[in-house]
């Protein structure tokens, strides 16, 4: 008996769209709590990364390594 | 609390060579495509090189705009953005170079190699095995490099660009190595160890998601950081970013079937590839709206600002390909786009206008960085970039959109007497050169916009300083332990008595866990695997072990040894870039081509030739149609047989010698991937000339040259005789009931 003989009589058909409905499910649960109102600080801070990464430079801005030259 | 200081510097030299690789390459693939835009018009234009056909240059001009300019735009773009978002240097200098130049060298090798037609003939996973694992290696190098930078940050939160790079170093490498599975016959040979529908299966899980996740999800990455950065204020909703994220690597990743509608691709499959397209509509158009309402308030930005305006196109188009895919994806919209051009305009869409608008723009924003100088050369070159090549878009991609639509109608349109309008296939593409010729006009603005581009960034450059600075930055270590700020209770403040389980729930649905997964990468990403590898198991495995699946039908049988070699040099030339071999159950397929493709007669396709464009006819029921010498003389020049075809001739298969050497290697690869041969492994090579001597005497006897025993021409045209023809034959022992009932009834083919 092979493998397919085995997975054949199994009748898995229907996972496909159990797995359908379970990644639906998933998605909205993460949907829902994304939304949920009690994480805005954390987000606040977060979409300002990309702004903030404009540190100061602490030492003299001396002449690299990183040289194309 | 001892928080340890501790000083770094950003790597910009590597982001500098990944730039100008982007620059290079960008102009190579873009020339290449005018090139093979132009030989569609003018079929000439090959200048009877080999090299130069169609069917090897397009995909050197896919490949070369994927993975030689997207892909090193996307890794420009990702170091500069990863260091400074995790206030880190890159993990290791040395795994950066290794990065750069390896990925540089599997580009040249690719360059090679596909003119010289040696491919898989799978789209987009052209290139043979030798590349492949060179790929998987410079990937592996990539990710470790990229992870390390991760653990050892020194910001806790990672920004959501962060997790579409981690997304895309997951899903690419999952995809890659999956998809390019195969047998080596020599160093530049290999079969698929799929065949027919699982192959199929494969490609287009591998084909879609290798848009989804390399020409979506890290660009989605530099948007969420280079807009933000090009307009001064922070992405719209971070909310939204979030829930963009989940869903594409929800969603994105069942897609892949849309890519096979009406094939012999089992329904359910291709349905449930249908409704998970359209559900990514709203998604993506989600993020579509983060994007642009970034700009809320900053409209006055844009006017001033052409790398925002850039930015904004690009947005605009990512919005208008993610509507037109989830309307193509939908069966009754396919049956009229697929084959057609329509894919090849909404392709574009995307490409030129989201990927190219977007690579562009991050080009202009970095390079006055990138080369510490001031400012970019000169804006008005970016603002003549920005005019041109919108036009050059507008004109590619609407004369295209036409042409599809014109050519899936045509080849639909009945009389009134029940017989097709257009039965002449050459009919079809002649309607089509007008717009042809726009895309060329289109496609050569694009290509212009590009070398102003390189223009402006080597002007640029040419203004750097004598030596560039590299600042030394400060910043907190992360302390290994992280305490969570505590996590508020209502329940508890309110002081209400609720049952414990309330308590439970309340923890689970504070979403606690998520907030945790965003700063621990590897949990995270773990997560991120386990949805695109359980999502595809889901939808792939029952196609490989559910049998009923791909019903066999009994008068198939294997290639002969000469049919074998004839295939590869199909695949070689690239035949499979204008022909398919999938006939539709519609009944304008079914009179035009013949009999429906069933499941079952591609079992022995290693690797499946079903295509996805016909420039030309179908050929999967064209065995038997014509004679030897009509495929010889058409082979030899086209027009000779079909004054108005476009196609490329292949003289050169009928000088070059047929060799045999390699036939043995290649017949036992197929054996050891299922392929039942007995007699053929050890008697191969005589089988072959055999039947090389039968089809040149048979050539002969139509009045054909003599001497074609030792030519490969002769191999292909055994394989073209071949083509379709299995279903018809009668078995060997007559038994009504092993005969699957389609093959049997002929006439119920239709829509």
């Amino acid at each position: 008996m092979r493998l397919t003989d085995v997975m054949g009589a199994a009748g898995l058909s229907g996972w496909a769209e159990a797995a359908l409905l379970l990644f639906v499910a998933v998605f909205v649960t993460i949907a829902i709590h994304t939304f949920s109102r009690r994480r805005s600080a954390q987000y606040e801070r977060a979409r300002h990364l990309p702004l903030d990464d404009d540190l100061p430079a602490v030492a003299p801005a001396g002449p690299g390594r990183g040289d194309d030259r | 609390m001892n928080v340890q200081v501790e000083r770094f510097s950003y790597d910009d030299r590597i982001v500098r060579w990944f730039l100008g690789a982007t620059m290079l390459w960008g102009l190579v693939g873009m020339l290449v495509g005018v090139f093979v835009a132009l030989q569609l018009v003018l079929p000439e234009l090959n200048l009877g090189i080999e090299y130069f056909s169609f069917g090897r240059l397009r995909p050197l001009h896919t490949n070369a705009v994927i993975f030689a300019f997207t892909a090193n735009g996307i890794f420009a773009g990702v170091y500069y953005s990863s260091q400074r978002l995790l206030k880190t240097r890159t993990f290791s200098d040395a795994l950066s170079w290794l990065h750069f130049w390896g990925w540089q060298a599997i580009i040249v090798a690719a360059a090679i190699s596909l003119p010289l037609g040696l491919n898989q003939s799978k789209e987009y996973a052209e290139l043979e095995w030798p590349i492949d694992i060179a790929i998987a290696l410079v990937w592996v190098v990539f990710a470790v490099n990229f992870f390390g930078m991760v653990l050892k940050r020194r910001e806790r939160h990672i920004y959501v660009a962060i997790w579409f790079y981690i997304a895309t170093i997951i899903t690419i490498a999952m995809l890659h190595i999956f998809n390019n599975l195969s047998v080596p016959a020599g160093w530049f040979k290999s079969y698929s160890i799929y065949a027919g529908v699982q192959d199929a299966f494969m490609q287009w899980w591998y084909g879609h998601n290798a848009v989804g996740f390399l020409l979506t999800t890290p660009i989605l990455g530099l948007m969420y950081y280079y807009l933000p950065k090009a307009a001064q204020r922070p992405v719209y909703s971070y909310r939204l970013s979030i829930l963009h994220f989940w869903s594409l690597i929800f969603i994105y990743i069942w897609a892949g079937p849309h890519h096979l509608h009406y094939t012999s691709l089992p329904e359910w499959a291709s349905t449930l590839g249908m409704v998970f397209s359209v559900m990514l509509w709203m998604p993506s158009w989600g993020g579509m709206i983060n994007g642009l309402l970034t700009l809320r308030g900053a409209w006055g930005k844009v006017v001033e600002e052409p790398i925002l305006r850039f930015f904004v196109v690009a947005v605009t188009f990512y919005g208008l390909s993610t509507f037109e895919g989830p309307l193509l994806s939908v069966k009754s919209v396919n049956a009229l786009s697929h084959y057609t051009d329509w894919t090849i305009a909404h392709v574009h869409g995307g490409a030129l206008g989201w990927v190219g608008f977007m690579i562009f723009g991050m080009i202009y924003w970095l390079a006055p960085r990138l080369y510490q100088t001031k400012e970019i050369w000169s804006r008005k070159l970016v603002e003549t970039h920005f005019w041109i090549a919108s036009i050059g878009i507008v004109l590619y991609v609407a004369p295209i959109w036409a042409a599809g639509i014109t050519q899936g109608l045509m080849w639909r349109a009945f009389d009134e007497g029940g017989r097709l309008m257009y039965p002449d296939f050459v009919e079809t593409v002649m309607r089509l050169m007008p717009m042809y010729w726009a895309r060329v006009v289109g496609g050569s603005l694009y290509l212009a916009g590009a070398v102003l581009c390189a223009v402006n960034v080597l002007a640029t450059r040419a203004q750097r300083p004598a030596r560039y600075e590299e600042p030394v930055y400060e910043a907190p270590a992360l302390t290994p332990a992280y305490q969570d700020a505590p996590a508020v209770s209502y329940l508890r403040e309110s002081g209400a008595h609720v049952a414990r389980v309330a308590y439970l729930l309340e923890r689970v649905t504070s979403l606690q866990f998520h907030r945790r997964w965003e700063r621990l990468p590897v949990v995270f990403s773990a997560w991120v695997g386990i949805a695109v590898v359980s999502a595809s198991l889901f939808e792939i495995v029952p196609t490989f072990l559910i049998r009923s699946n791909v019903p066999t039908i009994a008068t198939v049988t294997p290639y002969t040894p000469l049919e074998v070699l004839g295939r590869d040099i199909y695949i070689a030339e690239g035949c499979n870039n204008c022909h398919s071999q999938q006939v539709r159950p519609m009944r304008h397929e079914t009179e035009r081509y013949g009999e429906y493709s069933k499941a079952g007669e591609s079992v022995y396709d290693h690797p499946f030739l079903w295509g996805s464009r016909r420039i030309g006819p179908d050929l999967h029921r064209v065995g038997g149609k014509y004679s030897h010498l009509w495929h010889l003389r058409h082979l030899d020049d086209p027009r000779s047989t079909t004054p108005q075809s476009i196609m490329p001739s292949y003289a050169h298969l009928i000088d070059q010698r047929l060799e045999l050497d390699e036939l043995p290697r290649r017949l036992r690869a197929l054996a050891s991937l299922g392929v039942p041969y007995d007699r053929e492994l050890t008697e191969g090579v005589e089988m072959a000339r055999a039947q090389a001597q039968r089809i040149a005497d048979e050539i002969v006897e139509q009045g054909g040259p003599e001497g074609l025993e030792n030519r490969r021409v002769t191999a292909l045209i055994a394989y073209l005789q071949r083509l379709g023809t299995d279903l018809f034959r009668e078995p060997e022992h007559p038994a009504p009931a092993e005969l699957p009932r389609q093959a049997r009834r002929t006439d119920d083919a239709t829509d």
